[in-house]
């Protein structure tokens, strides 16, 4: 597993989003402010990450996995904070700060496996 | 503002199970959320394996496509209130918890039939076990709020 600034920049980022929107849940809070900030910083992240990976693709650092592989992955990461954020506030309670606290949880997940298919890692 | 919800939650509980509260209220949403996500994976996941290598595992990737519309369709009727969704997601979950089980120990008696990794393979373990916590979950859930099969 390569670890660069991405994956680096992403995990502090999924963390912070997750540990905030789980504090807010048992602080009994509904979605706020905090919260849905939080959300949005993971996908901020990823869009920055979606603008390097074109940069990178385009400049000679391409993909060395399944190059739709990794944009199926980053196209369908980019949705989830939306329909997260979409789902929470249908109610204001402090069960959807933990759906919100899924996401970066979920995210995480994605970029670890996305971090494999560029640098080529195949899974074990 | 947080006392009035919790106040109100300790009414309906006094109230007894008799009151019909839909099933996407609560820790409802975040069981809903969780089913989306894995909705989300394990079709992606039958989508790739089935379109870039169906022929190596057939049976693997097949399992894995079953599993993704019983994901689909426990999310989708998990959000739905009434006695009918009530007992379509009973048979979702139920379904989802059959199978986990049934392959989990299949994938582990008998390795050769399942060269590929699946979701549900040795009870979910590739996702954190989430794959066998889920349909309990489901289960119970749907269990504190039987009172909804029963509204007509």
């Amino acid at each position: 597993m390569v670890v660069d600034g991405f994956f680096v920049a992403g995990t502090v980022v999924c963390l912070v989003s997750t540990v905030l929107c789980v504090g807010a849940a048992i602080l009994r809070q509904p979605p706020n402010d905090v919260t849905i900030l939080a959300v949005a910083a993971v996908e901020l992240f990823l869009l920055v990450y979606l603008v390097a990976g074109i940069i990178r693709q385009a400049g000679g650092d391409p993909v060395a996995g399944e190059v739709w592989e990794f944009w199926g992955y980053l196209l369908t990461a980019l949705l989830i904070p939306v329909g997260a954020f979409w789902w929470a506030i249908l109610e204001r309670s402090r069960w959807s700060n933990l759906v919100l606290g899924a996401v970066g949880a979920t995210i995480f997940v994605m970029l670890f496996r996305m971090e494999q298919i560029w640098h080529g890692v195949v899974p074990a | 503002m947080t006392r009035r919800s919790e106040a109100g939650r300790t009414a309906r509980e006094v109230d007894g199970s008799g009151v019909a509260e839909a099933l996407s209220r609560g820790p409802g949403r975040l069981l809903i959320a969780v089913y989306g996500v894995f909705a989300l994976a394990a079709t992606a996941r039958a989508v790739f394996q089935i379109a870039t290598k169906f022929s190596e595992a057939p049976l693997a990737y097949t399992l894995t496509a079953i599993a993704a519309l019983v994901y689909v369709f426990a999310t989708v009727s998990l959000s739905r209130s009434g006695p009918r969704w009530f007992w379509l997601s009973f048979a979702a979950v139920g379904l989802e918890f059959i199978g986990v089980l049934a392959v989990g120990t299949l994938s582990i008696v008998d390795p050769v039939l399942f060269p590929a990794d699946t979701v549900w393979s040795v009870y979910g373990r590739g996702y954190g076990f989430v794959p066998l916590i889920l349909p309990v979950l489901g289960l119970w859930w749907l269990y504190r709020h039987r009172a909804v099969a029963r509204v007509s």
